[in-house]
């Protein structure tokens, strides 16, 4: 038997919270997929606005700028917790991952609850004209995936406060994170789509 | 030379990782493989299944086209069965087919254990399968599409199609594009971040830059058409939005923009593999390194981009400006280029290599020649003057089918013929095989050929019949006749696949003598792939003299370990241990088609699909003991 060239990997960790982690790749692919679907709902957007005289027609107040813009404060503000939860991770500190995703999970139900009384003022439906559908269903799948992750976080409190959590918790602690900045970066340009492009492009044409 | 098992087998305790690796026993054990092998030949086999029912659909179109009014299948028949054929060939053979021999080879070729997820891959096959149980489940409730596999509106719209027949296609699309999105993420990162020490990007196999372009097409495709099939057409149909209405202030072109701006890609999702296949099986069977690897790769990745600006040439007959049309008509030739250069690649190596005439390489040059001709007729349809005589002939019907028969299937069989012995261990039968290509060659032109001709007599596609006195009956019932002598081809196919799986000659690790890390693997691969993962120094490794060449040690065999490598040069960089099969991507799946099948009703079944997802995944991430990883 001859000797073969061998190239010992032993010492190399049995783990890694980083972006390296494969599962961090799988969520960037994630949020690749799930940008490339609201990208295609902001052409269909201006697409929409170009077939049309008014936008939004008649009777259609326009989303209002009050909610959905003080909402942005508590989003944007939730990355924080998001990041101290990630760092956290990193480091395997519990008091720190629980400060972190404590303080996202509370700033993001304070976003929901904007959202909601948002959504409330608003005078149109997704039947009402091609405007409202177009709207409601950004509005839509963006709460939509925003409900996801915070539930997904609640679900990472409860293994990390009961200690029921191990690398392959922390690894989910920080894609977590990453999904979070997605889905908050992604909603910048879409509110400035839904709430100041009618009053920029909108009108008569 | 490359190490043999034995040798290799001293530094592994391959009785330990056959059982770290294996999959439980059983049928639970069966339900809850995560297992790339397993799941890949599912996907294969699942695949071929509708491959047959959709071809026993197009032997009905043509006997109902046999002669001129012809009472075999009543109008509203043959529009449902246009429409299953296009759908099952398109979103449940072709597409899953390619997948299929992704999942199953990619792992092997770079060298690892398992792709990069395997619950999720587990999750996409079912629901892969949800899909087309659901479409072909609805079908006995008599909810059949009949709109076309492109589904336009108006006439797919509320108004037109009333019925589920519509809604049904519109959410089998849902299940079959998560199949296929889950897919391409996984390979995306088993493919960059699990390759074996020294296969640097430019030693990596031509399979799998193939499977990574077109993974990456897929992610980028792919929601186009989720919005196109389910935010447009089947909320307009459902709960009433306006996207397609024009009366409300919708437009029935942006489903098309929306619906090509996927389909198109699409053709490439489900032909770039098969380029990868035909390189992979001429370098092979010409024993030499294929010709001009960088051109190869370059034009690769340049028709995956080309191919998102080229979907408008499916619209040139709805009145768009002709400036924006002229683009796209410069675009869709540019992509001749491209797919040019690769073919010289290939007749360069033919030329300079050693050929073996095996069946694989019978069935590549079948593709050569039809995907050339498909080709040719393309750029014909790429002209906007041309097109508008053409358009929705049986022209564009002989197109299409010499692009994606030449393009994709005759490389598949390809591709089955050459991996066939390490699917099974089997070889399959050459002498049949040969009679199998030959007789598929011919029947495939008698069919297809004669079409070209009815699209310029004027002859449109999607007529259930046609007045005699045309000119028609002869080219028509020459490309019936077509139809069933490729179902002679087929079903010789079938025989011998199923015959040389029982009884076929043993085959060797590497029975055609390969230069890619899938043929050291045993034939049929054990489940943990390799003893030891292999350390590689040449693009060719099983080329290159095993002193050169050397294997990982110290992955712990106790555990699903594998190794995790730098992007770029693979330099290790931390071990990972992988997840235990689970019922739980099958739960989750069927959750989610719970609910999806329910939407079809009415909107609120989404918040159960939901409900029922979100029990799934927490079940799936469920904290497993123990929770430590020791090093």
């Amino acid at each position: 038997m001859s000797e073969q060239r061998t190239l010992d990997v032993s010492g190399l960790p049995p783990y890694d919270i980083s972006n390296q982690s494969p599962i961090f790749w799988g969520q960037v692919l994630m949020c690749l997929i799930e940008g490339s679907l609201l990208c295609m709902l902001i052409a269909t957007y201006f697409y929409l606005r170009l077939s049309v005289d008014v936008w939004p027609g008649p009777g259609v107040r326009l989303p209002d700028l009050g909610y959905s813009s003080w909402a942005l404060l508590p989003l944007v503000a939730s990355c924080a917790g998001s990041y101290v939860a990630s760092e956290a991770a990193k480091k395997n500190s519990r008091a720190g991952m629980l400060w972190g995703l404590g303080l996202n999970l509370g700033l993001a139900i304070v976003f929901l609850v904007l959202r909601g009384l948002d959504w409330n003022s608003l005078n149109f439906t997704w039947a009402s004209d091609a405007h409202g559908s177009i709207v409601w269903t950004i509005l839509f799948l963006h709460s939509y995936d925003v409900v996801a992750d915070v539930l997904m976080t609640a679900v990472l409190i409860v293994f990390v406060a009961s200690g029921r959590y191990g690398p392959r918790q922390r690894i989910g602690v920080h894609v977590d994170s990453v999904l979070w900045y997605f889905l908050v970066g992604i909603w910048i340009p879409l509110y400035g789509v839904i709430y100041w492009a009618p009053r920029l492009i909108g009108g008569t044409r | 030379m490359t190490p043999t098992a034995s040798e290799q087998h001293a530094y592994a305790d391959v009785d330990a990782l056959r059982q770290t690796w294996s999959s439980k026993p059983g049928l639970l054990g069966w339900l809850s493989s995560v297992n790339h092998q397993e799941i890949g030949r599912r996907y294969i086999l699942t695949a071929f299944i509708f491959l047959l029912i959709g071809g026993i659909e197009a032997l009905l179109m043509r006997l109902q086209l046999a002669k001129p009014e012809n009472t075999f299948l009543s109008a509203g028949n043959y529009n449902q069965i246009f429409t299953l054929h296009g759908t099952t060939m398109m979103f449940l053979f072709a597409v899953p087919v390619m997948e299929g021999m992704g999942i199953y080879l990619v792992p092997l070729m770079v060298g690892t254990r398992n792709v990069a997820f395997p619950r999720l891959n587990a999750f996409g096959y079912w629901m892969y399968l949800a899909g087309g149980l659901f479409l072909y489940g609805c079908a006995f409730f008599n909810m059949i599409p009949d709109a076309g596999w492109f589904a336009y509106p108006p006439l797919s719209g509320p108004q037109f199609s009333p019925g589920k027949g519509v809604d049904v296609w519109a959410q089998m699309i849902t299940f079959t594009e998560v199949s296929a999105l889950c897919v391409a993420v996984e390979l995306i990162v088993t493919i960059l971040k699990m390759r074996a020490p020294g296969m640097s990007l430019n030693r990596m196999p031509m399979f799998c830059w193939s499977m990574l372009v077109q993974s990456f097409m897929i992610i980028f495709a792919m929601p186009a058409v989720m919005i196109a099939s389910t935010v447009f057409l089947l909320n307009d149909r459902t709960i009433g939005t306006h996207f397609v209405n024009p009366a409300e202030g919708g437009d029935p072109l942006l489903y098309q923009h929306v619906f090509w701006f996927f389909g198109h890609p699409e053709v490439y999702i489900i032909f770039l593999p098969a380029l990868g296949m035909v390189s992979s099986i001429l370098e092979t069977h010409t024993r030499r390194q294929i010709f001009g690897y960088p051109a190869l790769v370059l034009s690769l990745a340049g028709n995956g981009f080309i191919a998102f600006g080229l979907w408008v040439h499916h619209m040139f007959a709805t009145g768009l400006p002709e400036i924006g049309e002229a683009y796209f008509t410069a675009a869709s030739m540019m992509i001749a280029i491209t797919s040019g250069v690769q073919i010289f690649c290939w007749l360069a190596t033919l030329w300079s290599g050693r050929l073996r005439l095996t069946t694989a390489v019978h069935f590549v040059f079948g593709f050569i020649f039809i995907f050339v001709m498909g080709g040719m007729t393309g750029v014909i349809l790429a002209s906007i003057p041309l097109d508008l005589q053409a358009h929705d002939t049986f022209f564009v019907v002989a197109h299409f089918h010499y692009v994606l028969i030449g393009g994709a299937l005759f490389p598949l069989f390809a591709g089955f013929h050459y991996w066939f012995p390490k699917f099974t261990g089997r070889m399959m039968d050459e002498r049949l095989g040969k009679l199998s290509f030959w007789i598929l060659f011919i029947g495939f032109n008698l069919t297809f050929f004669p079409m070209h001709w009815l699209g310029m007599l004027g002859m449109t596609r999607r007529v259930y019949t046609y007045i005699p006195g045309l000119g028609w009956e002869n080219a028509n019932l020459a490309a019936t006749t077509g139809a069933f002598v490729i179902l002679c081809g087929g079903l010789i196919f079938i025989a011998n696949a199923l015959r040389s799986r029982g009884s076929g000659e043993r085959a060797e690790n590497d029975p055609w003598e390969a230069s890619t890390l899938e043929w050291e693997a045993e034939s049929p691969p054990a489940p943990y792939n390799f003893p030891n993962l292999p350390v590689i120094t040449s693009r060719a490794p099983l080329w290159t003299p095993a002193s050169e060449r050397g294997i990982v040690i110290g992955l712990r065999e106790n555990r699903r370990e594998i190794l995790i490598t730098e992007v770029l040069g693979t330099e290790p960089h931390h071990r990972s241990v992988q997840p235990a099969p689970s019922l739980w991507p099958l739960l989750t799946a069927l959750g989610f088609s719970i609910g999806l099948t329910g939407s079809i009703f009415g909107f609120s079944w989404y918040y159960v699909a939901s409900g029922l997802g979100m029990i799934g995944l927490i079940g799936w991430f469920w904290p497993e003991r123990p929770l430590e990883v020791d090093p």
